[in-house]
């Protein structure tokens, strides 16, 4: 089951009310799309490995949080120990965009003293008719917050991927240049096992860690 | 498809009661138990054994024996029903569309059918008798509700443990629903989300979606503090399934006031941190081990027990079981989610333990969810073990409010002070965007600053100077101002000139008298030297009285000389004769005498002129002393004078002088008020800049405000242009399904439903827009064009179809893909153990 990783890191995963979060978790962590899915009632929890160099992989833990605005007293306690965060609006709902700065002062309130790394994500992007935020403003509000934008589409599995691993890399070279330290007492970022040979022999010591379980 | 009525006919007999259950309207409901009472009874569940209830030894010893013995019966039927429902997973086919398995599985179900009439009957007693059950056998009525109450007295039931038959407030629905409540927009996002799975719910205009909409919006409105809280639709869903809206809404009411879930929807959650607080507590207390781990690995006990609270396990069990706790739920309040929470991790501590983050999260989602789907009674059994001390529960509350008080008071102050943060931070950013060019403005406004502080300073002085001359001008002439004051001053300088110049003249003209008067002082004597003159005078006087009596003396002397010449001479003419006679010698020596006498005589006349002379030269000495005193004196006189003429002299100088100044200072402070001018003009021109600034910052947020009303408009406009579209979009795809069911209509006549039904699918698949509603959101609900619930149902009861559905139940649960995508729905599944354990005896 378990693979080598370099580092885990913690991300969470926040927006309004049915804009899709966890439609995009799970074509992320399970590659599916579900045309209807339970509303999150709290918090729930997956997880998947990306290698974002040949070699290097990174844990993600990715928090999935409800979006109705009385669950915060439950989701709040999920930024402390978050390193990375999707901040997610709906192209085709506008009141989403607008209560993207509302999510950023929710969490950067209860992140401190540590910080997250937030990226900017208009989800939905297949329903381009009913789009109601152009990227443009989009990516004029993120690069007010100095937050990085991408468009992404649970349904048609477009920038998915990039998406999440776009904002792993960011964290990665945070936490490679020190900016962004491991901490005791802070599940932001946990260094994990290092391989000792990086390129060739993944899948011997795949095996003997999972001889070790 | 009537709707039945749901009200309880306390009056009727346990048989009318079975004909009136109250399922929600449109709905064919046909739990496992339905036909049971047609058939005929077997005999070999009469001589089912004793299983004692493991959990309520206590409780049996207050019953009498005839009810020990309905519970035994209940108890075999349950064992009977697990084993049953073992071997009948695979069984597919929903609750409420297991018609068709049941008549595949009524031969089996015919063992069960004596002991099923009797529970049908004992539950119908005791609806019938419900307040004397309440009263009276409580004890067995829990122990019953926790067997399970039959499927078809559960709304009736619940209704009554609820207490829920008459409200006032149902009154009010239908004027409720006609409302319309701030939530409605995030409730109709949610109706697609919940039970997506189920029949009932199933499509977007399905019966159950518009009543689970219903029922939501007018709580939402009923209850404007709550509104609408996600997850509770589960639970009004789960009630939807068993009664009517209107009974629903009562019922829902019910739980949101009396069973503390109006607490745990609250806006603030608060109940809900309470329940996950105490929730811990057990944990740590039972469980100590698993919690330890549990939090070794930060798996927080809110990751998994929130929902377990928020929708009673109905959105974690599958529904069959959720449904049962939901019946000990009803009765006994959230206890039993804490003890069945507690069971269900006492059961999986030995795996959880062995298991990272990772595998917990999966155990959660995967393994559990489908644990008791064969043996729900485990579940309660195990529930009912657990330890659970409410008076504890009552004490942890306690301390939990007043940490989360403390918590309270601490976040208000940070909250404070966020905000004060915050304001601080945005005028920062203010400040640091017109920074740069602010930066040279404010270092040009230190310069003026400085400038001016010198400037107001100097005024200050010039102000003190200018009352100072404002004083001596008012005692010159009374009070005066400005331009008037200066040309008063400049009449004054004229007049003060003229003066001067008068005062020039009038000098001259005073040395001129004074030339005069010391010409004139040379001539008159003084007062001082007429004293002196008088004694000068007197001195003459005595002098000249001492000449004369001189000049008398020596007259007298004359004269007697004179006397004594005559004498002398008579003497020498008769004693002449006389003389003559006496002798001639006689003669000689007469005349001798005689010369002498002259020369005496001319001596005395000499003396006198002598004296006459020195009287003379003394009188003119005198006379030129009294001169020379006079000059002397004139010259004192002239000396005085000219002192005096140099003092004025000076005198005049000064005034001169003192005039000048006077024309300085006036000078001056004619400078000094034309710069006070300048500086109130100054001042005067710079407010008017203020001004002029705030005006255009008026204009500019003017304009942004109408920036911002156009785009509001634009924003309206548009989203009126978008519903406008989909208002057509509904139109066509409403000529659509039209058209499309007047093909249907064809068919269907000649094949049945199930070619219906398909005919159904394929419009449903031709119109994407449709499929997207419920991720859409919104306003398709307008759209109503509701197919024929039968239809819907038919589309699983074509036997094809259930096959299919078999095959994959009977597959393993690894492959949760394949799951997710063809997993029956709970109920279904619930339906089939039931029937699967008719079948088997």
């Amino acid at each position: 089951m378990e693979t080598i990783w370099l580092y885990q890191f913690r991300l969470i995963v926040i927006g309004d009310s049915t804009v899709g979060k966890s439609c995009l978790i799970r074509r992320f962590t399970e590659g599916r799309f579900a045309q209807v899915s339970d509303p999150t009632v709290g918090v729930d929890f997956f997880s998947r490995l990306v290698e974002i160099e040949p070699g290097k992989r990174i844990k993600l833990q990715i928090w999935d949080t409800a979006g109705q605005e009385r669950f915060r007293s439950i989701t709040r306690a999920y930024y402390r120990n978050s390193v990375g965060g999707l901040l997610l609006f709906d192209i085709t709902n506008r009141r989403s965009f607008q209560n993207v700065h509302n999510w950023l002062e929710e969490a950067r309130s209860h992140v401190q003293p540590h910080s997250i790394v937030f990226l900017l994500v208009g989800h939905k992007c297949d329903l381009e008719a009913q789009r109601q935020v152009t990227q443009h403003e989009a990516e004029k509000l993120a690069g007010a917050y100095g937050m990085r934008y991408v468009e992404t589409s649970a349904r048609d599995a477009i920038n998915v991927e990039k998406a999440f691993v776009d904002l792993t890399r960011e964290i990665f070279e945070l936490v490679r240049s020190g900016d962004i330290q491991i901490q005791d007492g802070w599940e932001g970022v946990k260094s994990g096992f290092v391989p000792n040979m990086v390129h060739s022999s993944e899948e011997v010591t795949k095996g003997s860690r999972q001889c070790f379980c | 498809m009537s709707i039945p009525s749901s009200s309880p006919e306390r009056e009727s007999s346990a048989g009318v009661q079975l004909e009136c259950p109250s399922s929600p309207p449109g709905l064919d409901a046909d739990p496992p138990s339905t036909g049971s009472p047609v058939l005929s009874p077997d005999s070999s569940s009469h001589d089912a054994v004793l299983s004692a209830p493991a959990a309520s030894p206590a409780d049996s010893e207050n019953l009498s024996p005839d009810e020990l013995e309905l519970l035994a019966k209940l108890e075999e039927q349950n064992r009977l029903l697990e084993a049953d429902s073992k071997s009948m997973r695979s069984m597919s086919g929903s609750r409420r569309n297991s018609g068709s398995s049941l008549v595949s599985s009524s031969s089996a179900s015919s063992n069960l059918s004596h002991l099923e009439e009797d529970t049908w009957i004992l539950w119908g007693r005791i609806v019938n008798e419900w307040e004397e059950w309440r009263r009276k056998k409580d004890k067995l009525l829990k122990e019953l509700i926790r067997k399970g109450i039959p499927h078809h007295f559960r709304a009736i039931v619940w209704q009554l443990l609820g207490n829920a038959t008459d409200m006032p407030v149902k009154n009010q629905y239908s004027e409720l629903l006609k409302m319309s409540s701030p939530c409605e927009k995030l409730i109709r996002r949610d109706i697609a989300r919940t039970y997506p799975e189920h029949e009932f719910f199933k499509g977007q205009d399905s019966l159950g979606q518009e009543v689970l909409f219903n029922v939501m919006k007018a709580y939402s409105l009923v209850d404007r503090e709550v509104g609408y809280c996600q997850g509770s639709a589960f639970i009004v869903g789960l009630l939807l399934m068993q009664m009517p809206e209107e009974e629903a809404f009562c019922v829902f009411v019910r739980l949101m006031q009396e069973y503390r879930l109006r607490e745990l929807f609250k806006p603030s959650m608060a109940e809900l941190g309470l329940c996950i607080y105490q929730f811990e507590y057990l944990l740590q207390e039972q469980l100590p081990e698993l919690n330890i781990h549990f939090r070794s690995q930060s798996f927080h006990t809110s990751m998994y027990a929130s929902s377990w609270f928020l929708t009673l396990f109905l959105t974690f069990l599958p529904l069959p079981v959720a449904t049962r706790i939901f019946d000990i739920f009803m009765y006994e309040g959230l206890e039993i989610i804490f003890r069945v929470g507690l069971a269900i991790l006492q059961y999986n501590q030995t795996d959880l333990i062995q298991l990272d983050m990772e595998g917990m999260s999966q155990h959660f989602q995967k393994v559990i969810p489908h644990q008791f789907d064969s043996c729900p009674d485990k579940l309660i059994l195990r529930a009912y073990q657990v330890k659970y001390n409410p008076k504890r529960m009552k004490k942890l509350e306690k301390e939990y409010t007043t940490i989360k008080n403390k918590e309270m008071e601490e976040q208000i102050e940070i909250k404070r002070l966020r905000t004060e943060n915050r304001l601080l931070k945005q005028r920062i950013e203010t400040l640091e965007k017109g920074q740069v060019t602010r930066a040279q403005e404010a270092e040009e406004n230190y310069v003026i600053k400085r400038e001016l502080a010198v400037v107001r300073q100097q005024c200050n002085t010039a102000s003190e100077s200018l009352e100072k001359a404002q004083e001596t001008i008012r005692e010159l002439q009374q009070q005066t101002y400005t331009e008037q004051f200066v040309n008063n001053l400049q009449t004054q300088l004229e007049q003060s000139r003229l003066h001067e110049a008068e005062l020039l003249g009038a000098l001259k003209e005073m040395q001129d008298k004074v030339l005069d008067l010391e010409k004139r002082s040379s001539c008159l004597p003084d007062e001082n030297n007429m004293a002196a003159l008088q004694e000068e005078v007197k001195q003459m006087k005595l002098r000249e009285l001492e000449t004369l009596r001189s000049f008398r003396e020596m007259q007298d002397t004359v004269t007697d000389l004179n006397q004594r010449w005559q004498h002398h001479m008579s003497r020498s003419t008769g004693g002449g004769g006389g003389h003559w006679k006496e002798s001639p010698k006689k003669n000689a020596m007469n005349e001798l005498q005689d010369k002498l006498m002259t020369v005496r005589l001319r001596e005395a006349q000499a003396q006198a002129e002598l004296r006459e002379v020195k009287l003379k030269a003394l009188q003119l000495d005198s006379q030129n002393q009294i001169h020379s005193k006079l000059i002397g004196r004139h010259e004192q006189e002239r000396s005085a004078l000219q002192d005096r003429l140099q003092m004025l002299a000076n005198q005049n100088k000064a005034l001169q002088a003192q005039l000048n100044e006077m024309k300085r200072k006036q000078a001056e402070s004619d400078c000094k008020s034309k710069e006070e001018v300048m500086a109130v003009r100054l001042r005067e021109a710079d407010s008017m800049a203020v001004m002029a600034e705030l005006r255009q910052k008026i204009a500019e947020l003017e304009i942004q405000k109408e920036e911002g009303l156009i785009k509001g408009q634009l924003n309206h406009s548009d989203s009126r242009q978008y519903i406008s579209q989909l208002r057509d979009q509904i139109a066509e795809l409403k000529n659509e399904v039209r058209q499309l069911r007047g093909q249907k209509a064809a068919p269907s006549s000649r094949i049945g439903c199930g070619g219906g039904s398909t005919n159904y699918q394929d419009l449903r698949l031709a119109s994407p827009t449709s499929a997207e509603g419920d991720y859409l959101s919104s306003d398709d609900d307008l759209l109503n064009s509701p197919l024929p619930a039968t239809a819907l149902y038919s589309t699983l009861s074509d036997p094809c179809h259930q096959s299919t559905r078999l095959d994959s139940e009977g597959s393993t649960d690894s492959e949760a893909e394949e799951r997710v995508q063809t997993h029956p729905d709970p109920q279904q599944l619930y339906g089939n153990m039931v029937c699967a354990d008719v079948l088997d005896n």
